[in-house]
């Protein structure tokens, strides 16, 4: 019998990402059939792309730090979410004078960025632009990472600081790095405590999921307002369930 | 020849991605080749972190070497690099055990635990700091009521100079913490985990292709 309930376990667990992948296929095919998608406003996107276009101008650099998550444990989630934004943002700056440069505490993330800002200078015709230490392993720890962030910051004239991937509280020091050096910070992070932080110390946080629709509204594709869509949904379904499970428990139907 | 590469990489990391997603949900099946897989991943993750160390030490090399801003900090770390370096060398060449030979756990008890002591300190400090600047910020309602919560659990948890504690202060404390953070908490932490699944789901069909592709 257990050996039965833990195999159905299991399976429900495949069920689900099957069924996630379904709904992504499905709003990607009805999206195609709409070219317009509108999707709510976040103004911390509005605020980033208005200050990477003016980081171009000003001929200063956009530091994106991609957090000390490791890309083979759960916050590896937060870190390719925060790859994904970062080839965006490579992608606008790619006029730039100076090509932003990209911090990671992890060796994986840190090669892995540097991989996506050589594919992207080359998608767009610009292999020349590419340096290799502009995709930096900054510290292996949670604090020499922040530390070695916090020089970037300081040194390397930046105008806009892009941190998304995974944050502890140690977080708070980076974004007042940004503050003491004059320079704007959008912050994401999977993490509670850091948005908590995040929250009190920046201007345009990223709270909760908003971290992960950043492809969406950068621009990376309609896979990317197709999986908003299905979060969504499943949000929605998932509050249902536990609003009802809450009133069945309260009528005594479930037993407590 | 790239598009080849390219297209190969994407095969590659999505066979990959798929053989493990499905050894953990038929592990009777697929256990053992995941395990073998993620033992192999453990293994270049290793070598990803030496290629880290390498890069930064390149970074700051070229940071010293083109007297860029902050190169007397690239040639102290430098230096720290090359000691850290001989130090666990020495250690290994006495027979010890590398990181938990003597003179590692002296580096890393003498120098490192102390200096990362001083920067969680200055970081209590600049969290206050942040906190306080929050109204000049962002002044809204969110974040009086940001403001409030904290002072609440602040004085909550802990008693008063002379007063002791104050058994209001306690129970709303309470409050905040054990029902009103909570059902915040799992709002969020269920608003990752949809965003998590959707990131990895677009990894697995290729949309996202963070190794380059």
């Amino acid at each position: 019998m257990n050996l039965v309930l833990e195999i159905l376990g299991d399976l429900l667990g495949l069920i689900f990402a099957l069924f996630c992948l379904g709904m992504m296929i499905i709003f990607l095919a009805s999206g195609r059939k709409r070219p317009i998608q509108s999707i709510r406003e976040i103004p911390a996107f509005n605020r980033f792309r208005h200050e990477v276009g003016l980081a171009v101008e000003s001929g200063k650099r956009l530091h994106i730090s991609l957090g000390r998550g490791r890309l083979d444990d759960q916050p590896g989630g937060a870190a390719l979410a925060g790859i994904t934004m970062m080839e965006r943002c490579a992608r606008a700056a790619s006029i730039s004078d100076r090509p932003p440069v990209v911090s990671s505490g992890d060796g994986v993330v840190s090669i892995l960025s540097q991989d996506t800002l050589r594919a992207t200078y080359h998608n767009i015709g610009a292999d020349r632009r590419y340096d290799p230490t502009s995709g930096r392993l900054a510290g292996a720890t949670p604090l020499s990472y922040t530390a070695g962030a916090m020089s970037i910051i300081h040194d390397e004239a930046i105008s806009t600081n892009v941190m998304a991937g995974h944050f502890g509280g140690e977080v708070g020091l980076l974004t007042e790095a940004g503050d003491r050096s004059g320079s704007l910070t959008v912050a994401g992070s999977d993490s509670l405590p850091a948005q908590a932080v995040l929250y009190a110390g920046t201007e345009e946080p990223l709270i909760g999921e908003e971290l992960y629709a950043g492809g969406a509204y950068l621009g990376a594709g309609p896979l990317h307002f197709a999986s908003l869509r299905m979060q969504d949904v499943l949000r929605w379904l998932l509050a249902a369930v536990i609003v009802g499970g809450a009133l069945l428990r309260l009528l005594g139907v479930l037993p407590k | 020849m790239k598009t080849i590469l390219s297209a190969a990489n994407a095969v590659i990391a999505i066979a990959s991605g798929l053989l493990v997603l499905l050894g953990y949900f038929l592990p009777n099946i697929f256990g053992g080749l995941r395990d073998q897989m993620l033992l192999w991943a453990i293994f270049l993750a290793a070598f990803a972190l030496l290629v880290g160390v390498f890069n930064l030490a390149g970074t700051h090399l070229k940071k010293v070497t083109t007297r860029q801003r902050g190169a007397g900090y690239s040639i102290v770390l430098l230096i720290s690099m090359l000691l850290t370096l001989a130090l666990v060398g020495i250690d290994l060449a006495g027979g010890e055990n590398g990181p938990a030979g003597f003179w590692s756990l002296w580096l890393f008890k003498n120098i490192q635990m102390p200096i990362e002591i001083s920067l969680i300190a200055v970081l209590a400090i600049v969290l206050v700091i942040m906190a306080a600047r929050l109204l000049g910020r962002r002044p809204n309602t969110f974040s009086i009521i940001f403001l409030l919560t904290v002072v609440i659990v602040l004085l909550g948890s802990v008693p008063l100079y002379h007063f002791g504690s104050s058994a209001p202060l306690t129970t709303l404390r309470g409050l905040a913490v054990n029902l009103l953070a909570v059902g915040g908490m799992r709002g969020l932490l269920l608003g990752v985990a949809l965003g998590t699944i959707a990131t990895g789901l677009r990894v697995l069909m290729g949309a996202d292709r963070p190794y380059g592709g």
